[in-house]
């Protein structure tokens, strides 16, 4: 197989571009892809200053590295979940990914703030994946506010993207799919958040990972099932098997004339305000946030297990 | 001999005799956009040829979740 662009031999080829590349082209295609998208959709200014969440995977390291290619001001955030083994690795990976390239790093260790997932896990009885996002997520945002960066970069690609919004669409989840998108400008207290690579699918984003020597960490959490191919992922990879393109054009087609109609929808609808929490000053909908009502939930249960242990 | 480890299983699997990449990804049930196949560090398009004593690491790219 040959380079579309100079004839040398391909080391990749992408069926939904009709395109075989190069090292060196697949290398500038990519590039391409993520600079296009973030001026098309407005996700970054020039002089925004970004946090980039490194989870340690080949998508969060891959952005960071695209983006500071790019020449923003990036600094990375890492949260240290407290699972054992597999934490202490991840967070490794991305240490030594940071100081080999000079980037400036912030870790969170969820152990010192009390709320390591192993004890998050042993004391809510609700499936520990979702409540992690929760955790990560706030302090995404608390991080990116209290630091001053202007902006939040996930890693998410056109397969987390297509599928996300394949599971709005089934329950017609009118909030979600009024804003689902790639950026959410800042408001009500939260930093703009951006995801540079929703117009790259997985296996793109692991292609430039390996050929720019990016060494990611390719373990599974060991909380999760281990099904490497989940549901909807599944049904969208035979989709594009069958008609390679499928996923960028349901993306952009929902982006361009699904969500603007979902976001006149709930502009009309809207009948909740976003306030701090009580708290700790974060922005909520709920009064106190969801995140202080679970450190709550851990406290009661550990109080109770500890005057069992005392009877 | 081709030897085959299958990434984030770590499994290894041996083949007697395998002729193309895009052989080994149908032994295996997967597409070419699934997984990186990778050769003394090199990354395989589909219709490369495998040859005897080659080991190849094959890296599936979905993630979980």
């Amino acid at each position: 197989m040959k380079c579309k662009v100079c004839k040398a031999k391909a080391v990749a080829a992408l069926p939904s571009h009709n395109a075989a590349f190069c090292k060196e082209h697949f290398n500038s295609f990519f590039m391409k892809q993520i600079a296009q998208g973030i001026k098309r959709r407005n996700l970054l200014e020039r002089d925004d200053k970004v946090l980039v969440a490194l989870s340690g995977g080949k998508d969060s390291l891959g952005l960071m590295y695209a983006l500071a290619e790019l020449g923003y001001n990036v600094t990375g955030l890492h949260i240290d979940l407290g699972i054992f083994e597999s934490s202490i690795k991840a967070r490794s990976v991305v240490e030594d990914f940071c100081k080999s390239k000079g980037y400036p790093l912030r870790v969170v260790e969820l152990e010192k703030e009390g709320v390591p997932i192993p004890l998050i896990k042993k004391h809510i009885r609700r499936p520990i994946c979702a409540i992690c996002g929760k955790f990560k997520r706030h302090y995404f945002n608390k991080v990116a506010i209290e630091e001053g960066n202007t902006a939040l970069a996930t890693g998410h690609n056109l397969d987390d993207e297509i599928a996300r919004l394949f599971a709005n669409t089934l329950r017609w989840d009118q909030g979600y799919l009024s804003d689902q998108g790639p950026v959410l400008p800042a408001e009500n207290g939260f930093a703009k958040k951006v995801k540079p690579l929703f117009r790259v699918t997985e296996y793109e984003s692991a292609i430039f990972s390996f050929l720019a020597d990016i060494p990611y960490h390719h373990l599974p959490c060991p909380y999760s099932s281990g099904a490497s191919f989940t549901g909807h992922k599944m049904l969208w990879r035979d989709m594009e098997l069958r008609s390679p393109g499928t996923k960028r054009a349901f993306y952009k087609g929902f982006l361009d004339r699904g969500r603007p109609a979902f976001a006149a929808l709930e502009k009309e609808e809207k009948d909740y305000e976003i306030n701090p929490c009580t708290e700790c000053g974060y922005p909520t909908s709920a009064g106190v946030c969801s995140i202080c009502r679970l450190k709550r939930q851990m406290q009661e249960s550990m109080e109770q297990e500890a005057a069992k242990g005392a009877e | 001999m081709v030897i085959v480890k299958i990434e984030p299983e770590g499994q290894t699997v041996e083949y007697t005799k395998l002729n193309t990449v895009l052989q080994l990804l149908n032994k295996q049930g997967l597409h070419h956009t699934d997984a990186l196949v990778i050769r003394n560090g090199e990354l395989l398009t589909q219709d490369e040829q495998i040859r005897q004593g080659d080991e190849i690491e094959i890296r599936k790219v979905v993630s979980v979740g």
